[in-house]
């Protein structure tokens, strides 16, 4: 029971030796940062004591600053999609690369399907295919997008648990492709003006919605169900898992696929908010997609770590992220700072697990 | 390597490789087009630059942005944001410097950047950058950015927060097709045409020229061109 090599299946397993969820380790980290940006703010000569979280300028009801909280979970919203996702095959001890272009290529294929034929008047300059493909109904380029990403999480899953090639390199391997797909797809032009509809998906605070339903929908599924048990079984000790009846190669290529088709999704609210898809989108998605799972507790070797981890990560690079621009940091420390900690979260992570009695 | 070939078009990425691609083409005519590399100043006889100079490009932009406020009497003082291009690109650098360097002309001197941040070319990362920024609650009477995708983003997050786009001014450059029809729609103000098509056929004319022998100029410059609402019409159909 106190293996901590591999990891136990966090909450879902080891009850009797649990003392502290590594989720609150997490929230506590996010509520220092906080405080140090709030400290910041007063102490930075240059801020004219601004406040990074409480509504100083009396432009909303509450005490908070609501633009900012809004922000703060908005602009990670599209990428905690592509976590969620990214944190069950990461539970099952593999790795997803390919996240980032794929959203890409999903934006590219689902937004020409997408579009409207009159902006303002003029007619759509971007349109790829002919008037047969412009102004359907907002369930076609849905469809189509959640289509390919099942499609390629297939082939993803297909590759790890069939012809047995390391995740890492499978979907590395899928993470050129489908950027080369996301190019080829209108030869590098970009596919602009969405139905209203379609926008709909992403605008306003939609993506922090999509977010929260699907972290809630996962969290259960995790917790509470068989696909769920299973998946930490296959982290934890894939020969055990397979021994006890389990059919893990079946239940890598459904992880791989949830994976993909959560991608697939966050590319297609990307598109709707941006009101564009571009073959250059969702540059290094993949990565901090990664972060905020690791961040959330969630361990590379397999077995460990919970949905609201994964949210409370997100959560963790977002208020960074607006903290960094609310102290009007230079761009290069922003990098520099953004890699320090989530190395730092990491070592605290496997420092935490070492000692766990 | 530089095979069979009677000469080379190169659009180089990184822009401090100028010296290992200049080496590497040896005595074969090459051209670079579009970005400029590091070695510009010392390339050899046999090798030249096509492009457009960044120093126009953002200055342009930016002292039409400044003309603009001073016609809406915000002589007095104009505070607003400067949204910076792939940091590691020379065109964002030169162009945000161009800004400053307008900025710092007597003429422009009453408009004060009060952050500059970058979001990458990106129209979705600069949706996310205006909404940070303004979440701070600070007025501001004018946006520029490096490239109309990034101005684009800026002026959807404006919008979703319900300012009139009449109250600001925006500024940015490339005068894409998504761009003008945000100028025809009233909300985006200046950008700035690269003649994309000028830079092919002119390093293909300087190729064809450094083939037959020919002397050119080291440096070949393809004028920007300011685009406002007066004169969006030409440019519709150009990109």
């Amino acid at each position: 029971m106190s293996d901590t090599s591999h990891g136990t299946g966090g909450l879902t397993f080891d009850k009797t030796k649990r003392s502290w969820p590594s989720e609150l380790n997490v929230l506590l980290a996010l509520i220092i940062i906080i405080v140090i940006f709030e400290i910041l703010g007063q102490v930075l000569p240059y801020m004219n004591d601004q406040s990074f979280l409480f509504d100083t300028r009396d432009r909303f009801d509450s005490i908070f600053n609501e633009a900012r909280l809004k922000i703060i979970i908005l602009q990670v919203a599209i990428i905690g999609i592509i976590a969620l996702g990214v944190s069950q095959v990461i539970i099952t001890g593999g790795i997803d690369l390919s996240s980032g272009p794929l959203v890409a290529a999903t934006a590219m294929i689902a937004m020409s399907f997408g579009q409207t034929e009159l902006v303002n008047g003029f007619a759509n300059p971007k349109a790829l295919f002919g008037p047969w493909a412009m102004d359907l109904p907002v369930l076609v380029p849905i469809v189509i997008g959640l289509f390919f990403g099942a499609l390629i999480g297939a082939i993803n899953g297909t590759f790890v648990a069939y012809f047995k090639i390391p995740p890492f390199i499978a979907t590395l391997g899928m993470f050129l492709i489908c950027r080369g797909i996301a190019l080829w797809w209108s030869s590098g032009n970009p596919i602009s003006f969405p139905t209203a509809q379609f926008h709909a998906i992403g605008g306003g605070m939609m993506p922090v919605v999509w977010f929260l339903s699907l972290a809630v929908i996962f969290h259960l599924i995790m917790r509470y169900t068989v696909y769920g048990k299973h998946t930490y079984a296959i982290g934890s000790n894939e020969e055990a898992a397979r021994m006890s009846g389990i059919n893990v190669k079946r239940h890598k290529i459904m992880v791989y696929m949830i994976a993909a088709i959560l991608a697939a999704f966050a590319g297609i609210v990307l598109s709707a908010k941006a009101s564009t898809a571009q073959a250059g989108m969702g540059e290094f998605y993949e990565l901090f997609a990664i972060a905020m799972a690791v961040i959330g507790g969630i361990s590379l070797s397999g077995g460990r770590g919970s949905i609201i981890g994964t949210v409370l990560g997100a959560m963790v690079l977002g208020v960074i992220r607006s903290g960094f621009t609310y102290i009007k940091l230079d761009g290069s420390y922003q990098l520099m700072a953004m890699g320090g900690i989530i190395i730092a979260a990491v070592i605290l992570d496997q420092y935490r697990q070492r000692n766990k009695a | 390597m530089a095979s069979g070939v009677d000469a080379i078009i190169v659009n180089i990425v990184d822009t401090s490789a100028g010296a290992a691609v200049s080496a590497a083409a040896g005595d074969t005519p090459l051209v670079y087009v579009n970005r400029e590399p590091d070695n510009v100043d010392v390339l050899p006889a046999t090798q030249a630059f096509v492009a457009s100079n960044e120093i126009e490009s953002g200055t342009l932009s930016a002292f039409e942005i400044c003309k603009n406020l001073r016609a809406d009497g915000k002589a007095g003082g104009a505070r607003g944001y400067l949204m910076n291009g792939q940091l590691s690109n020379q065109a964002a650098v030169q162009r945000s410097k161009d800004v400053h360097d307008v900025i710092g002309m007597d003429m422009c001197n009453f408009m004060t950047i009060i952050d500059e941040q970058t979001a990458n070319w990106s129209r979705d990362e600069a949706q996310d950058l205006m909404t940070n920024w303004m979440s701070s609650g600070e007025p501001f009477d004018f946006v520029l950015a490096n490239n109309d995708e990034m101005a684009i983003g800026a002026i959807q997050a404006m919008k979703a927060a319900g300012m009139d786009m009449a109250d600001v001014q925006v500024g940015g450059v490339d005068a894409s097709q998504d761009a003008l029809l945000a100028m025809a729609a009233g909300d985006y103000d200046v950008t700035v045409f690269q003649d994309s098509v000028g830079q092919g056929t002119g390093s293909i004319d300087t190729a064809l020229r450094l083939i037959a022998g020919e002397k050119v100029d080291k440096k070949v410059y393809i004028p920007f061109v300011l685009v406002t609402p007066d004169n969006m019409g030409d440019f519709l159909d150009k990109n």
